[in-house]
């Protein structure tokens, strides 16, 4: 009986030795994940960016980033790994370092992408996963943004004057889903107020407890009541987070949630110097 | 919760989805849904009361429709609704498993 008594406390132990062990690691991984997702946010010329995600989980495959190319250009990049936690997390650290070391060596977004797809299309395949993003160049100076479209959702641009802009269409397959994809890039002109919100389908897709979706038109009606002149870009991002909470309750969170804003400031360079006579 | 009812037809099979697929509804087709259609060389989804799919709802279907494939038997889908069919045309989903699988 004591034997008996002995090894069960023995059994439970370590047991909880190994739970502890666990939770530890897990959360290991969430610090590592939540430093590299949340690196700090560049400072571009005439504009504000911020970037925001929410794990579903203790740790999420939801991925944004951002890379300040050597022109002056922002590469924005945001992305879906298939599935939820742990297996998605991991596959989100490949994406980011897909991007990074693409980002580095390719000219614009659509090369970008089928370099990212290159390099991790095999892996990909043997591990039945793919992952959706949209990769987006970003000019300050001539206020030109170019992207291209792994089977992500396009972006919401917001004109001051309380329009929703129409960005051309741009199409592909997610990564992991074809080899050798090209992806085609299409662009569009921003003007001075002007909002861009790239986001995850983790927003649209949230759910209340009657099991409705927040859906794209809750968004469009958020971005459009909140997008005031000279509003920050961390108070639009805040404004969207307490709408999906308001929408959602007490419901819990099924997906990650995950955005980037992109604003347009007034042009603030300083002309006069261009005016200045030559001494 | 995902379900689905199956009726056989000599080499064919049947299948009428029920439910929103997604990573709930993993060992449902894993384990319960592939095993058996892989076995018949004509098996068609019907995806009439399939609400949702999310991203790893499209990774079951995927891997399923390519295990269908591998085995040299056909697959089709049909009655995909339209809010889940826009989620099929943004991940470009006919270019992967093929154009020919839905009808």
């Amino acid at each position: 009986m004591y034997r008996r008594h002995f090894s069960l406390e023995n059994d439970g132990s370590a047991n909880d030795r190994e739970t502890k062990t666990l939770e530890r690691e897990i959360k290991l991984a969430r610090n590592i994940q939540t430093q590299l997702l949340n690196g700090h946010e560049p400072t571009v010329e005439n504009s504000s960016v911020t970037g925001l995600s929410i794990p579903a989980r203790l740790i999420g495959g939801d991925y944004y980033d951002f890379y300040v190319l050597p022109n002056g250009k922002l590469r924005i990049i945001i992305g879906d790994v298939m599935g939820k936690g742990i297996p998605a997390a991991m596959l989100m650290i490949l994406t980011r370092g897909a991007f990074r070391s693409a980002a580095e060596s390719t000219k614009g977004p659509g090369e970008t992408l089928t370099a990212m797809n290159s390099a991790m299309y095999e892996d990909l395949r043997k591990l039945s996963s793919f992952v959706t993003v949209l990769c987006a160049d970003w000019d300050p100076a001539t206020k030109e943004l170019t992207y291209a479209n792994a089977g992500h959702t396009l972006p919401i641009i917001v004109h001051p004057e309380n329009l929703l802009g129409d960005p051309p269409k741009a199409k592909g397959v997610m990564l992991g889903g074809l080899p050798n994809t090209v992806y085609k890039e299409e662009s569009l002109y921003l003007k001075e107020e002007d909002l861009v919100c790239f986001y995850t389908d983790g927003i649209t897709e949230a759910q209340n407890k009657a099991g409705e979706l927040y859906r794209l038109d809750r968004l469009n009606d958020c971005l459009l009541s909140n997008c005031n002149q000279g509003i920050d870009v961390k108070d639009i991002e805040e404004c969207i987070t307490r709408s999906i909470s308001e929408f959602t309750g007490d419901c819990a969170q099924r997906d990650d949630i995950t955005m980037v804003l992109l604003k347009v400031n007034h042009d603030q360079t300083d002309i006069t110097s261009y005016n200045s006579p030559v001494i | 919760m995902l379900e689905f009812t199956f009726i056989e037809e000599d080499d064919a099979l049947q299948v009428w989805l029920k439910g929103d697929l997604d990573i709930e509804g993993t060992e449902v087709v894993d384990e319960q849904l592939l095993p058996k259609i892989t076995s018949y060389s004509k098996v068609n989804i019907d995806f009439k009361e399939v609400p949702f799919v999310d991203s790893s709802g499209m990774g079951l279907l995927i891997n399923m429709v390519d295990e269908i494939k591998n085995t040299g038997n056909t697959v089709t889908i049909s009655n995909v609704r339209d809010e889940v069919y826009e989620v099929f045309e943004l991940l470009q989903l006919s270019e992967i498993i093929g154009e020919e699988v839905f009808v």
